[in-house]
């Protein structure tokens, strides 16, 4: 067997599109998702039994069941619950945004316990209003300590948008399944795939530890 | 407000936790506003939980504090009531700093006054500025908390409270978390203050710091004033059988 990665080169229009859709779709997903996903761990630390209920079961619903089944779920029964047509981005970003507001509202869960009750007994102390607490003290640093775990989820989204290729979403990996296919080349065609992944992955992961140091050293945790 | 008025004056606090822990059983202080009060006592005696229901940190159950002849603090039926303007009259400084670490040392003195008081960026960093000079910390003003020692972060801590000019001023345990040769630069700015006549109410284990900052010493054990006067009698010939042994131990250790 002979491999011929030129092969790939003829498809470079069609795998561009498709990691622009992948992209696309991420960039929406992790922008709702992050919101979705501050407001659920709000939700959770509420003393609103009602708030936290829902939003508990919401969260620990979407960490354990697959994405596939969720993207499934929402792509082939939402419609018939619903009675309405949902186009295969919609659904790719109800589904992706749904799952990126369960993992990161742990993140930013985590983030708002760090924020210890000394810093709100200084606030206290100081006279600030709850509103300038929540503004001033507690969001930015929650934001600050969320910030390496919130890209790290941002990278596990990237990577599991590629499962929307099953509901015939033509983003990167549909268009690198279809051209393999066409093609007969599959071990081109995927790896080359695989790697336009890794390219983009691997630096935001390495900036992670990145982020971590820079976050630690400067809020001394 | 007459001279003869109490700055502070707290009257039967109690306060427990759950109503099983019994933390203040009691306690009855009057603070005239040249006072500068030292409390002393063994660890779990209510020294420091009076310091923070005095800024209004903790909830009581019973029993009033007023302050500057306004009701300040009082527990009415499982509620604490809490004047919140007066309570923007009173600064506190914490034993552990809690500075706002994403925040520089300038950031951290002008946040209250812009927040609190709608004062101008401008206006406050110049009064900022001032108060760091004078505290020896002109040159750490953009620096961040945790590029601070302890004792400069305490003094940054200190210089935030006073940027919203209290009347009076608390310090809970400020040395305590300091190793050994940085205690003598915080306790300079509150000597400092001291001489400016800044009402006070301290909660030390430092019996030195004591004795030459106090104008009146309170011993406090088991939730209520076991002994109150002037340092040289609290500290140098205690009526009290509790407080001698204190002080006898505590000297023992420092010796």
């Amino acid at each position: 067997m002979t491999l011929d990665f030129a092969i790939v080169v003829k498809y470079q229009d069609a795998l561009l599109l498709g990691l622009w859709m992948t992209l696309k779709l991420t960039l929406i997903c992790i922008l709702f998702g992050c919101v979705l996903g501050f407001l659920l761990a709000l939700a959770r630390t509420s003393s609103n039994v009602v708030l936290r209920g829902v939003s508990s079961v919401y969260v620990e619903f979407f960490r354990g069941t697959p994405v596939l089944v969720q993207l499934f779920w929402i792509f082939f029964c939402l419609p018939l619950v619903l009675g309405i047509e949902l186009s295969n981005l919609a659904s790719g970003v109800i589904a992706l945004t749904l799952y990126m507001g369960a993992i990161s509202s742990e993140t930013f869960r985590a983030a708002l316990k760090a924020v210890g009750r000394e810093q709100m007994d200084a606030c206290v102390a100081l006279g600030l209003s709850p509103f300038a607490r929540t503004t001033s003290v507690v969001l930015p640093q929650a934001v600050l300590r969320a910030a390496p775990t919130l890209l790290s989820n941002c990278v596990s989204l990237f990577k599991e948008s590629a499962l929307v290729s099953a509901v015939g979403m033509a983003d990167l990996m549909f268009v690198g399944q279809n051209i393999s296919n066409n093609t007969a080349r599959p071990i081109e065609v995927l790896t080359v795939v695989a790697l336009i992944y890794f390219a983009i992955a691997f630096p935001l992961t390495r900036a992670v530890t990145v982020m971590e140091g820079c976050i630690l050293k400067k809020l001394a945790i | 407000m007459p001279d003869s008025a109490p700055l502070v004056r707290i009257e039967g606090l109690h306060k427990s936790y759950g109503g099983v822990v019994k933390v203040l059983q009691g306690l009855d202080i009057e603070m005239k506003a040249g006072d500068r009060v030292v409390v002393i006592g063994p660890s779990g005696g209510g020294k420091s939980t009076l310091l923070r229901v005095l800024m209004g940190l903790e909830k009581i159950d019973s029993g009033s504090v007023s302050f500057a002849g306004k009701s300040y603090i009082s527990a009415d039926g499982g509620r604490t009531a809490i004047d919140a303007k007066v309570r923007r009259s009173i600064g506190m400084v914490f034993q552990h700093y809690t500075l706002f670490p994403h925040l520089s040392v300038l950031g951290n003195l002008v946040l209250a006054p812009m927040k609190v008081r709608g004062e101008k960026r401008a206006a406050a960093e110049e009064r900022a500025m001032a108060l760091l000079t004078r505290f020896g910390l002109a040159q750490k003003a953009r620096s961040y908390p945790a590029q601070l020692s302890g004792g400069q972060k305490q003094r940054v801590a200190i210089a935030r409270a006073l940027m919203l000019d209290p009347k009076l001023m608390l310090f809970d345990e400020v040395t305590s978390a300091l190793d050994p040769e940085l205690v003598a630069e915080v306790e300079q700015v509150i000597l400092q203050l001291a001489q400016q006549q800044m009402p006070m109410v301290i909660v030390t284990h430092d019996m030195w710091f004591a004795r030459n900052i106090a104008s009146r010493v309170i011993f406090c054990a088991g939730g209520v004033v076991v002994e109150d006067g002037p340092p040289e009698q609290v500290l140098g010939s205690p009526k009290g059988e509790r407080t001698r042994e204190f002080i006898e131990r505590v000297f023992h250790i420092r010796h």
